[in-house]
């Protein structure tokens, strides 16, 4: 079983538990730069895809856990019609504002040599995104100047690199 | 979790891979899929449906399995369904194209459905199929299932057909 441990974190594989508090981010306004709102019948499969790419990858998404139960996700993914593996975040309501994102990105993009040999791990942000253009900033990344090819809208922001 | 592999005459069923994302694909992004919820008109869709097959297994305990012919080709997607919007836990099938007509459908529901029975522990399962789906009632039909007009269903155009129960299946 895959877990990463940060100071206030626990970063866990997707379990039904989670499925609540996810449904509500996406049906909420919050989900408005990754696609939402999305009604459940919707984002339950993006909830299940998640966890489903774990098996397809070896990585996937992790359930970010502040020992209460998810405030949030952060992981590793690469669906077909990306050109890179992207490290993404989502943050839920009540867990903004808490340095949350960044510590959880932090602790993905350490463990991606382990997994994945990719040369590049991008963030693919909306354009509007400003918040999430923060943590970018915060945890290194530069904005490449390119729009991501499968969304005019992304802006392709580039992680540095992390040793193996 | 393992997900478990089963073995029938002609077919063997075991969890989705990478490489049956292709006729996944394709299936979904055809008219094939017009009474499974498609064709989508974004492939990205289709994706996350074939990531969340897998998905399904691991948040739940049971999923579809892909089925193959015993030469390991992928013709389709038979097993447990239970998505959010779903009243019941459901039994599905998904026959690409070209292995359509042969018996293949019904020969991995029925080894499906003694999972569900066995295994799963399931007391009742259901088949959500849409109302101009001949073929598919057809098979429902042959698998034993009946009409339940009082059943909850996931969406108007569902009609929901009733397996018989574990007793029934095992008389």
């Amino acid at each position: 079983m895959i877990e990463l441990q940060t100071s206030r974190l626990t970063l866990r594989l997707p379990m039904l538990a989670d499925w609540p508090a996810y449904r509500d981010f996406y049906a909420s306004d919050a989900a408005k730069h990754i696609g939402g709102p999305l009604p459940a019948v919707r984002s339950w499969y993006y909830f299940a895809g998640d966890r489903g790419h774990w098996d397809l990858h070896g990585f996937g998404w992790f359930t970010l856990d502040d020992g209460r139960g998810a405030v949030g996700t952060c992981g590793l993914h690469i669906p077909p019609h990306h050109a890179d593996v992207e490290i993404g975040w989502n943050v839920y309501g009540a867990g903004q504002g808490k340095g949350y994102a960044t510590e959880a990105a932090r602790a993905v993009l350490d463990w991606a040599p382990s997994v994945t040999d990719a040369q590049r791990i991008v963030s693919y942000i909306d354009r509007g995104n400003t918040a999430s253009k923060r943590v970018a900033e915060k945890l290194g990344a530069d904005f490449t100047g390119e729009m991501a090819a499968h969304d005019p809208d992304c802006e392709v922001w580039l992680h540095q690199r992390r040793a193996a | 979790m393992i997900i478990p592999t089963l073995q029938t005459d002609r077919l063997t069923l075991r969890g989705p891979e990478a490489g049956d994302w292709p006729a996944f694909r394709d299936h979904f992004l055809s008219d094939r899929s017009i009474y499974t919820g498609g064709p989508y008109e974004d492939p990205k869709r289709a994706w996350i449906l074939f990531a969340a097959e897998i998905g399904h297994w691991h948040l739940h305990g049971f999923g579809m399995w892909s089925v193959t012919l015993k030469d390991g080709t992928p013709i389709g997607l038979v097993g447990c369904w239970y998505p959010d919007g779903w009243p019941e836990k459901e039994i599905g099938w998904l026959i690409w194209e070209p292995y359509e007509g042969k018996g293949y459908a019904s020969e991995a529901a029925e080894a499906a459905r003694a999972q569900c029975y066995g295994r799963f522990g399931w007391k009742t399962a259901v088949s959500y199929i849409h109302r101009d789906n001949a073929r598919s009632i057809a098979l429902a039909k042959r698998l034993g299932c009946v009409l339940d007009a009082k059943a909850a269903h996931p969406n108007p155009d569902a009609l929901v057909y009733r397996h018989p129960s574990p007793e029934e299946v095992a008389a």
